[in-house]
This record gives C-alpha cells, sequence and structure tokens, in this order.
C-alpha cells in the first residue's frame, strides 16, 4: 500500500463525503423544528439539479443559476412540508414518513419523464484540473464542494445564532409551545426549516453533479448515505454530521480503491448498522431517533 | 382586559373545563384557586390558545381570540407564563428574554437596541438574572428560572398576563421571594391572573378571587369576602 496513495483516496473521498454531510444537515436542520425529516431528501437534490442544468442550458451564467437552484430548492422543501408533512404533524401522526417517501417517488417521475433517464453531464466553469496542496491532488471542483458546502453551513449557524429569526428557530427546537406564547409561529418556523432544508438539498446537487453527472438515480445513491451519515452523527450536531460525512467519503474510497468498486456501499452500510446497535442517538446526538 | 364566558375545553373526549366565566379588569391582581386537577392550568391554556376550546369567548381588550393560535393571541398581547416554567433550555438567559419581545422586535439584526430598555428593567427586578446573562436557562436553579420566566413574560409589555403555578417546586425562601415579586408588579400596575397552590399567600396578593371547583367557577369575591367563607375557609385556607 502506498501511503501517497491512500492519502490520495482519503482525501477525494473525503471532500466527496462533504456532500453527504451537507444532505444530512438538511435532515438535522427539518428535525429541530418539527421531528420530522423528509425521506425524499435525495430526489430533491436530484430534481433541483436537473432544474439547475436547464438554467444553465437556457444560458444563464453560473453565478445566476446557483442562486436560481437554491430559490428552485427552497420551493421545492415548501411543497414537501405543506403536501407531506403539516397535515401529519397538525394530526400527531407519523404519516409524513409515507407521504415524504411518495412525495419523493413522484419528483422522481417527473424527472424522468422531463429529462429523461440518462445521466447528462453538469457544465460547470470551475475548472477539473488538479492542484497540489501538502502531497496530494486534489481539483478545484473537489475544492468547491468543501468551501460550498462549509459556506452555506456557517451561514445558516450564524442565522440561527445571530439573528432573532434565528433564536426564534432554536426556540421552535427548544419547546415548540413556549415559543408559541412568545408569539412565533411554529407553523412558519417549520416552513422555513423545510425551506432551508430545500436550499442545502439544492446546493448539495448543484456541487456534485459536475463530478458524479445528473441523472434520476442519483437519488438514491446519495440519500442512503445522507441517512448514514445522520444516523451515525446524531440530529442535532452540524459539527458531527460534517466529522462523519467526511470519514465515510474517506472510507468509501479507499475500499472501493482496495477492495473492488462493488464494496464502495459496504463503510456506509456496516456504519449505520454498527451505528443503530450500538449508540441510536448518534456519535454526536442527544435526540433519540424514535424506532418507526 | 380580560373577560372569558362559558369557556369549555378538554383533552380528547374528556371535557375540563365546563363553562368557566372571569374577568380581569385592567390594573387588577386576580387570582385563580382551586384543588388539583379543577381546571385550573387548563383555563390558563384555553385563554393563550395552547388548547383550543370547544365552546365560549375569549375577550383580550375588546377582541374574540378563542381558537386563535396561541402565537397571534400573544401578539395582541397577552402574555403567558406557563406551569413547569417552560424556559428555553439550550438558549441563554438573555436570549430568554429577547424571544419573549420577539412580536414587536426587528427579526434580524439590531433587535438587542429595541428591547433594551425592557432588558434593563427586567435586570432591575432581578438582578440575578442579568449575572447570568450568558448562562444557558437551562443551567439556571428552579428559583431562577421561575425569575426568568416572569421577566421572559413582562418583555412583551403584555396588556394581560397569565402567571400558573410560579411557586410550583420551590423552596419557602424563594416562594416569599416570588411573591415579593407579584407585590412588586402590582404597584406597578399590571394586569394579572394568577393561579396558585397556596391559596392563602395568593389571597394576599389579590384584588379578587376566583375559587374553581369541576371545571367551573364555584365560588368568587374579593379576598377579604372569601376569608369569611365557611366553605372555602375549611377547603383552602385551613
Amino acid at each position: 500500500m502506498n501511503p501517497s496513495i491512500i492519502g490520495q483516496m482519503a482525501v477525494s473521498g473525503a471532500l466527496m463525503g462533504l456532500v453527504y454531510a451537507l444532505i444530512a444537515y438538511g435532515f438535522q436542520l427539518t428535525y429541530a423544528t418539527s421531528k420530522s425529516i423528509n425521506f425524499g431528501q435525495g430526489e430533491l437534490v436530484m430534481v433541483s439539479a436537473f432544474f439547475s442544468l436547464t438554467l444553465t442550458n437556457l444560458g444563464l451564467p453560473y453565478w445566476l443559476m446557483v442562486p436560481g437552484g437554491l430559490l428552485f430548492g427552497a420551493l421545492l422543501g415548501l411543497v414537501v412540508e405543506r403536501a407531506g408533512v403539516r397535515l401529519a404533524l397538525e394530526q400527531k401522526s407519523e404519516g409524513w414518513i409515507l407521504l415524504s417517501i411518495i412525495l419523493g417517488l413522484f419528483f422522481f417521475s417527473a424527472a424522468e419523464n422531463i429529462w429523461g433517464r440518462d445521466d447528462r453531464p453538469f457544465p460547470t466553469p470551475i475548472s477539473a484540473d488538479p492542484i497540489h496542496v501538502f502531497g496530494v491532488d486534489v481539483t478545484r471542483l473537489e475544492l468547491s464542494v468543501a468551501v460550498g458546502v462549509l459556506a452555506i453551513m456557517g451561514l445558516i449557524e450564524l442565522f440561527k445564532r445571530r439573528t432573532l429569526l434565528g433564536k426564534a428557530f432554536e426556540a421552535v427546537s427548544a419547546d415548540r409551545d413556549a415559543a408559541e406564547l412568545m408569539g412565533i409561529s411554529a407553523t412558519r418556523t417549520v416552513m422555513l426549516s423545510y425551506a432551508l432544508s430545500g436550499v442545502v438539498a439544492a446546493l448539495a446537487g448543484i456541487l456534485v453533479s459536475p463530478i458524479t453527472t445528473v441523472g434520476p438515480t442519483m437519488a438514491s445513491a446519495l440519500i442512503l448515505k445522507a441517512f448514514s451519515v445522520a444516523v451515525v452523527a446524531g440530529l442535532d450536531s452540524g459539527f458531527g454530521v460534517v466529522l462523519i460525512g467526511m470519514a465515510l467519503g474517506a472510507l468509501e474510497s479507499l475500499a472501493s480503491f482496495y477492495l473492488g468498486s462493488g464494496w464502495r456501499e459496504a463503510p456506509g452500510l456496516t456504519l449505520l448498522i454498527l451505528a443503530l446497535a450500538v449508540r441510536p442517538t448518534g456519535v454526536f446526538g442527544k435526540a433519540v431517533i424514535r424506532k418507526v | 382586559m380580560l373577560i372569558v364566558d362559558d369557556l369549555h375545553a378538554g383533552y380528547g373526549a374528556s371535557e375540563v373545563l365546563v363553562g368557566t366565566a372571569l374577568t380581569v379588569k385592567p390594573g387588577a391582581v386576580v387570582a385563580l384557586i382551586g384543588a388539583n386537577g379543577a381546571g385550573k392550568t387548563t383555563t390558563m391554556r384555553a385563554v393563550s390558545g395552547m388548547l383550543r376550546p370547544s365552546r365560549g369567548r375569549v375577550v383580550l381588550d375588546g377582541k374574540d381570540v378563542q381558537g386563535l393560535d396561541a402565537s397571534r393571541i400573544a401578539r395582541l398581547g397577552l402574555a403567558h407564563s406557563p406551569e413547569g416554567r417552560k424556559v428555553f433550555g439550550p438558549l441563554s438567559v438573555e436570549d430568554n428574554l429577547l424571544l419573549g419581545a420577539y412580536g414587536r422586535l426587528p427579526k434580524f439584526l439590531g433587535f438587542k437596541s429595541g428591547a433594551q430598555a425592557d432588558l434593563d428593567r427586567v435586570y432591575g427586578l432581578f438582578p440575578r438574572l442579568k449575572d447570568r446573562a450568558r448562562q444557558a436557562a437551562g443551567t439556571l436553579s428552579g428559583g431562577e428560572q421561575q425569575m426568568l420566566a416572569i421577566g421572559r413574560a413582562l418583555m412583551a409589555r403584555p396588556k394581560v398576563m397569565l402567571l400558573d403555578e410560579p411557586s410550583m417546586g420551590l423552596a419557602p425562601v424563594i416562594v416569599q421571594e416570588v411573591f415579593r415579586t407579584i407585590r412588586r408588579l402590582k404597584e406597578e400596575g399590571i394586569t394579572l391572573l394568577l393561579v396558585e397552590q397556596f391559596a392563602k399567600s395568593a389571597l394576599e396578593v389579590a384584588d379578587y378571587a376566583y375559587v374553581m371547583e369541576r371545571g367551573r367557577i364555584a365560588v368568587e369575591g374579593t379576598p377579604e369576602e372569601l376569608g369569611r367563607n365557611e366553605r372555602v375557609i375549611a377547603a383552602y385556607l385551613g
């Protein structure tokens, strides 16, 4: 085993792992306010990526396409909240699980019908030429993933800590009833969390697509890993998902290099099963994941 | 001014309130006393919108508010400091207070300067909260959390304040402190509906009082009148 190859594989895997972390962070945002997550989050990533691709093909420059794609993601998040989550939560039922899966299937079929079943390249002005950092080669594309993921997570965390609306978001997470008594609308806060969750899903799609291509099947590939990351890290630590996401990405990349590409999924699933067996609240988690 | 009339509410099929009626006049401190399970807390919850009444009227400052979301009723000027205090544990003491004034502050930046006068007032009432401003509210003692819950409700500059069981689970010396605070708020002219287990202390501070039994008002009157009522004395003041 050549250490420089190990390093190389680990670093590019870890950078990809940040995409899983970002999708898992989207789970955390909605779990915080409503104890619900969107099981169709992968489809949000995929549909937003396709939409952004269409914007690009229409001739929009990258710096206009990105906000357009993020806005579209926010709208999709709001659709999921309104159509899949709100009624179930009002009736204190777990129906959001099934409804969010169904909405995901709907988005999947819609994407196949609108954009076709084939994987398509996603053009980007960011160069794929490698640059040499600390003895390993990373591409600007891979670095753009890291910068994008950490920037949006940083911005959202800053919003939660520094603005009154963000503090209201935290208040709803801490005690929904008490937040209502302060004049904070819990319903609107849940909407906000779903919109933000849609934004991070869209950004994940925009960042990962130039590397992996866009296609309807990208949803299921990403969601499983994001879910592993969320379960292993727990549903309330943003720092945790970044760390676990990078670790999972590195492990995956090493497994597929040394054991063959068929083993690529093994680390994620192994970690998922281990976490559920040993520490269902996640390594960094306080919230108990209810078994349903 | 708060008027409650023929209020019915409950949990699922069981009706807890069966026609509660009471009035809190501006600047008055009104006590609501009664045995456990009489419906005192349920009355508070139905008034503030935490629980949707199935029938009846709640009028806040001339406006019908029954059936509205709790957040709407709060923004219309009702501050409910709930049973069990319900402070935001992970948030700092100061953030808890600022959120008390949520309805009238800018939502993004510059919110603290808009609330500075109210913060100073609450810190004046409860100097200990100022010492612990940056601390997570969940780490405070029970008494401090109660002060924070009252302070948070005051931050809203409410037209009417509901205070549910402020003495619950507190040491006697802290309970005295809580009642001293209530007396001070009364001098400042706050309009307050107070639910209390300690009927005697509640009657000492109140201008008017209602006694609840099985979901409705059984007896009402000034503290002096209730103090002469044989039934009230036997059941609650003995």
